[in-house]
């Protein structure tokens, strides 16, 4: 490939979407397929030290097609990404976000704020959202460092975001993990409660939704929880994931599946 | 009637390239050069802000002297192919050779027909991995490209630099000594360069995707003190 170089009045600048359009590199690919496979279920909590993200790990389509698959990523250092929707498209998505980040950071030697982040993902989502029949639904959730504190962005599915102020939640499982985390969310929550109230709710989906996967004993394959603090995206370490879930597991063995009276 | 000057093919371009060597001996000189764990870039300049050293991928830097708005724009230009060509093929296709060779191309085009020629000079340097081996590309105001093993070193003042650098001895050393060479290379026995006027950064693995990092003004003078 030549230089990519540009006229001063068609540059487009630290924008790797327009980037992309200018040298005729297609965002997504764009027809349908009969039955494209879906992924489902993340949530983010808010807390003072930062936001927590848990996401299950199935993909469906008629049946499971996956059942270790990776919803959230890091896209740079402070900002974690997660989809739901159309997985190859929500795939893509990722891959283009984290790299127009980079880009943009490269660019301009400067790293986009969580705001700037947030934004252009906006346009983003019109622009795979819109063009093609498949659909995602990204969930942004990050440590704000000019802001010091932990954010979280969601979206419809014509690029409209709005920011959360206690949590974010994505996908078909949505109406079990909203529900748990309704009623055991509150101002001042240590980012452990978080940790441990974001996998409850992913374990609710997972108990109630086709869609979403829970804890898996057999295959050793559990939901992954990430951290993004001042310190940085920190994903947990399997073993503290599965000791979390083996916790909720005998708590809902002891009451045998009944979920209710103190949040269990 | 007047008759326009014919002027031979061998004048024109060496008109051509003192216009450009004249343009490049006005600013400072860099130099890069290879030490024990990756490869520092290190040049002299005052700004803090307007970078003559920056990053192009996860193992690729670039270097520019002369003129800023020029080599900026091959700067842009390099990490719009580098962040291109990994998203259409893999981030492992990106290569600091067939970059180098992109802007040699350029370079040379622009040298031989155009209007003005260009004034800089640029370096690719890349850190090596598995097939991939640590080099440094040079690549002159007229498209030359040679690839160095060791290090190169840019601008006006090139010559006296190098010889100074080679007279430092031929071994490949840790980072805090590179540093140190590299400087005294710079500066020349009659004077000291202090650590914000200079630009460092290096390339070197320290467990992310992404080498490339700047080195403070803290961290330099710790590092010269040494």
């Amino acid at each position: 490939m030549a230089l990519p170089l540009f006229d001063v009045t068609s540059d487009p600048g630290p924008s790797f979407q327009n980037l992309l359009k200018l040298l005729n590199i297609p965002l997504s690919v764009p027809g349908a397929t009969d039955d494209p496979i879906h992924a489902t279920t993340v949530v983010a909590l808010r807390c003072d030290e930062g936001v927590v993200l848990v996401a299950d790990r199935q993909a469906t389509a008629q049946a499971i097609a996956a059942r270790d698959m990776r919803k959230i990523a890091e896209a740079d250092r402070f900002t974690a990404i997660a989809i739901s929707g159309t997985a190859a498209a929500g795939m893509e998505f990722i891959r283009i976000s984290q790299l127009s980040f980079e880009h943009y950071e490269k660019m301009m030697d400067e790293t986009l704020s969580l705001e700037g982040k947030s934004n252009y993902l906006s346009a983003l989502i019109q622009d795979v959202n819109l063009g093609t029949p498949f659909t995602v639904l990204p969930l942004v959730a990050g440590f704000d460092i000019n802001h010091n504190r932990g954010r979280v962005f969601e979206y419809d599915g014509a690029g409209g975001c709005y920011e959360k102020d206690d949590f974010g939640v994505i996908g078909s499982g949505t109406p079990f993990a909203e529900s748990a985390l309704r009623l055991g969310y509150r101002e001042g929550l240590s980012l452990t409660e978080c940790i441990e109230l974001g996998a409850l709710a992913i374990y609710e989906a997972g108990d109630n939704d086709p869609f979403t996967g829970g804890p898996d004993f057999v295959r050793g394959i559990f939901p992954i929880v990430v951290t993004v603090t001042a310190k940085g995206f920190v994903e947990q370490p399997e073993a503290e994931t599965r000791a979390i879930f083996e916790t909720i597991n005998q708590r809902r063995t002891a009451s045998k599946g009944r979920a209710g009276g103190d949040l269990r | 009637m007047t008759m326009p000057f014919y002027v031979t093919p061998e004048q024109q371009m060496k008109d051509r390239a003192e216009y450009a060597q004249k343009g490049i001996a006005r600013g400072r000189s860099l130099i890069a050069c290879i030490y024990d764990e990756g490869v520092l870039l290190v040049a002299e300049n005052p700004s803090a802000s307007l970078n003559k050293i920056s990053e192009i991928y996860d193992r690729i830097g670039f270097a520019g002297v002369g003129k800023y708005n020029e080599f900026h724009e091959l700067r842009t230009a390099g990490v719009r192919w580098a962040d291109s060509t990994g998203f259409r093929y893999s981030r492992e296709d990106v290569d600091a050779r067939s970059l180098a060779n992109v802007y040699a191309q350029y370079l040379g085009t622009s040298f031989t027909d155009g209007g003005k020629p260009l004034e800089v000079e640029v370096l690719v340097a890349q850190l090596g991995i598995r097939n991939k081996p640590t080099k440094i590309y040079h690549i002159a105001f007229e498209g030359t490209i040679t690839d160095e093993t060791r290090f190169a070193v840019l601008g006006g003042d090139s010559e006296t630099i190098r010889t100074r650098f080679i007279a430092e001895g031929d071994d490949v050393t840790s980072l805090a000594e590179t540093l140190k060479r590299a400087v005294r290379a710079l500066s020349g026995p009659d004077r000291s360069i202090p650590a914000a006027d200079l630009e460092v950064a290096r390339l070197e693995d320290l467990g992310a995707r992404r080498t490339f990092s700047r080195l403070s003004d803290d961290l330099v003078s710790q590092l010269l003190a040494r």
